[in-house]
């Protein structure tokens, strides 16, 4: 027991030692620009105007994490931005796969005041088949009435004439149960097509009013 | 001569097999699949704006008879839990979503019962037997999937909402 205790301890002291060591002048590797200050760890006169000492001058705190889990920090950050830049390119060309310039049909809602709607869904059809139903949770309709624009719905449709009737219901004035629509008929040309739904209100009636704006 | 034995083996075989459960494919370890639905108060409620928060997912139905002694007790985890981060959210299978009403009420369950009448939240659950028990962690994955009830289930609930309540 005696021995293989006396066994472990060589090993943490080897363990321990052994960034020094590989800091040695005697080292086989050779110092590089990049390489990290080989001496952070163990901070001495003659170490500190080290190559990558110019990177974190002054002395560094005993605290402060070593230059490895640095390089190590910036390398994973790194590599997030690049999975997320990836993520977003991905992202883009999927859209303009699935849905490209030429069919694409993209359907918008914003709301604007709503002192007279409190909005609870929106049914779509285009060309009286339905695309979408959407249930709205309180924080999506405090969403849209703090001026957030929510894409609805995107598809693809071809050249031509086509309608689209959107079913609005919600709360209306005096707390009542309350459902509308408003229909558009559009023109798909060559290019995408957006549409708005437009939920405002009508202060000289007291109600409120739904609108669908082509923006051609 | 050597039929017989053969035969013997073959028939244990078929018969082990027989008793032991089937695979049952379940969602433990992929991310919920998100839903939005009516609930019994006329609120819409969102899985995905529970993330975060550990959520108990309870599937039932009216003519599921292990629902009437679950629902209880999940009422009493979730007046113990609320406190702590545990959303316990209750959503009806039943396609008669008036006689569901009328159940949920005679329950009297303090959590939200929400009514999924087209069964499409069911479909993405992988729902086989009712009731069934999903639990959502705060990242949004499912972590268990506790399928029918029997007395003294709750306990092995509490163990796990405990579990996810730490993380």
């Amino acid at each position: 027991m005696v021995l293989r205790g006396a066994m472990m301890a060589w090993l943490w002291a080897v363990i321990a030692a052994a960034p020094s060591l590989a800091a040695a002048p005697g080292a086989a590797a050779p110092p590089a620009a990049d390489a990290p200050a080989p001496a952070v760890g163990t901070p001495g006169p003659d170490t500190a105007p080290a190559a990558g000492a110019a990177e974190s001058p002054g002395v560094p705190l005993p605290d402060a994490p070593p230059s490895d889990f640095k390089t190590l920090d910036q390398e994973v950050q790194g590599m997030k931005k690049d999975v997320i830049d990836l993520n977003k390119d991905l992202f883009v060309l999927q859209e303009e796969l699935l849905f490209p310039a030429n069919t694409q049909v993209a359907v918008y809602v914003s709301m604007d005041v709503g002192a007279f709607f409190a909005l609870d869904s929106v049914t779509l059809k285009i060309d009286n088949k339905e695309v979408k139903n959407y249930l709205y949770t309180a924080r999506e309709a405090e969403a849209l009435l703090k001026g957030g624009v929510q894409e609805i719905y995107l598809g693809n449709l071809k050249v031509g004439k086509h309608e689209l009737v959107a079913f609005f219901t919600g709360k209306g004035p005096v707390d009542r149960d309350y459902k509308r629509g408003a229909t558009i008929d559009f023109e798909k040309g060559v290019g995408a097509k957006y549409l708005e739904l437009k939920i405002t209100d009508r202060v000289t009636k007291h109600q409120p009013e739904f609108k669908i704006k082509d923006w051609d | 001569m050597s039929k017989t034995p053969l035969a013997c083996v073959l028939a244990l075989c078929a018969l082990l097999a027989a008793a032991l459960p089937a695979a049952v494919p379940t969602l433990v370890g992929k991310a919920a699949p998100d839903f939005v639905l009516k609930s019994m108060d006329g609120r819409n409620l969102r899985l995905s704006e529970y993330r975060g928060q550990v959520v108990l997912v309870n599937f039932w139905a009216r003519w599921a008879g292990d629902s009437r002694q679950e629902m209880p007790a999940l009422d009493r985890i979730n007046t113990t839990y609320h406190r702590a981060g545990l959303v316990v959210l209750g959503v009806s299978v039943d396609e008669d979503s008036r006689r569901a009403h009328e159940f949920a009420d005679a329950m009297k369950v303090g959590y939200p019962i929400l009514f999924d009448t087209t069964a499409s939240i069911g479909r993405d659950y992988l729902l086989q037997k009712m009731p069934m028990t999903i639990l959502v962690d705060r990242s949004g994955v499912v972590r268990y999937a506790n399928v029918g009830f029997k007395r003294g289930d709750d306990r092995a609930y509490l163990d796990q909402i405990r579990e996810l309540l730490r993380e």
